[in-house]
């Protein structure tokens, strides 16, 4: 499971950055640090090979520019329900192409992804990776989990 | 000559960037129909007729497969050309996509060229320059 995880880790990373830079023209980079007052985050849950959830987290300015810039809206035209729609948008695409690039020969199936305020518990487990990056619009966290199979 | 579309995703933010990237593409697009799902879709195509159908393929009530199950169905609707654009990136599901009659794809996350270049394949636009008012090198969009 190490080795998967270690795998996932790594094609997370260029999943996320693929999909802020062509969807929502964001460039992010690795956090040195953990960032933890993230305000809203979007979930899936998925099964085949692999099983287990994702959760991505965003600091307020980050969600903000993240659906300005996919809508091109002004700050002040921002409804929650683009905010919400764009974010689980999100999650679906880099975990849809996560898997893609994990074993595009295997089917892999994702939930209808959630959205949540004011995330809770941001605690590690034995099976669980969490990545943080930076970019100038904000911070992004994952959390990664994989079932025991 | 232009062109009705129907755009086919349960995400309001990815139709909306759907349909903005089709008409800074230079795309003529006369009509430009939603829906939130498969079954939204077939009652949007009772009512008009579109030319091109761009499809997400997971949605709730009737997904994308159903769809295009669907279309096959019907004498008129099964030569309606369908690109679907999805997160979904397994070979053996786009392969069951185009068994059902899907004409091309679009993996998400796209670029705009992306899209511009599926319309060209599959409708064949711009054969002869004709991209509308704005034909010309459009390669850089700016949001």
């Amino acid at each position: 499971m190490m080795e998967t995880m270690e795998k996932i880790r790594e094609i997370m990373t260029i999943s996320i950055f693929e999909v802020f830079e062509k969807m929502f023209y964001i460039f992010l980079e690795p956090s040195d640090g953990m960032y933890d007052d993230y305000a809203v985050e979007a979930d899936i849950v998925f099964d085949g090979p692999v099983s287990g959830s994702a959760r991505i987290l965003f600091s307020l300015d980050m969600a903000n520019a993240m659906v300005q810039n996919m809508l091109g809206l002004e700050d002040d035209e921002i409804t929650e329900q683009d905010t919400e729609d764009c974010l689980k948008e999100a999650v679906n695409m880099v975990c849809g192409n996560l898997f893609g690039k994990l074993d595009s020969t295997k089917v892999f199936n994702l939930s209808v992804p959630t959205f949540t305020r004011q995330p809770e518990s941001l605690e590690m487990g034995e099976t669980t990776h969490r990545m943080d990056f930076d970019s100038d619009d904000g911070k992004v966290g994952v959390i990664v989990a994989l079932s025991h199979q | 000559m232009s062109f009705n579309v129907l755009i086919v995703d349960d995400s309001k933010s990815m139709r909306g960037v759907i349909k903005k990237i089709i008409s800074i593409s230079g795309f003529k697009m006369d009509q430009c129909f939603e829906a939130g799902n498969g079954r939204e879709a077939l009652n949007v195509l009772a009512d008009d007729w579109v030319d091109v159908i761009m499809s997400d393929i997971n949605m709730p009530e009737m997904n994308g497969f159903e769809l295009l199950e669907e279309l096959r169905k019907d004498d008129l609707l099964k030569n309606v050309p369908v690109i679907v654009i999805t997160t979904e990136s397994s070979e053996e599901r786009m392969q069951y996509a185009l068994n059902l009659g899907a004409k091309g794809f679009i993996k998400k996350p796209f670029l705009p060229e992306d899209v511009k270049r599926i319309l060209h394949e599959v409708i064949g636009v711009g054969d002869d320059g004709d991209y509308g008012e704005d034909s010309g090198d459009n390669d850089d969009f700016d949001f």
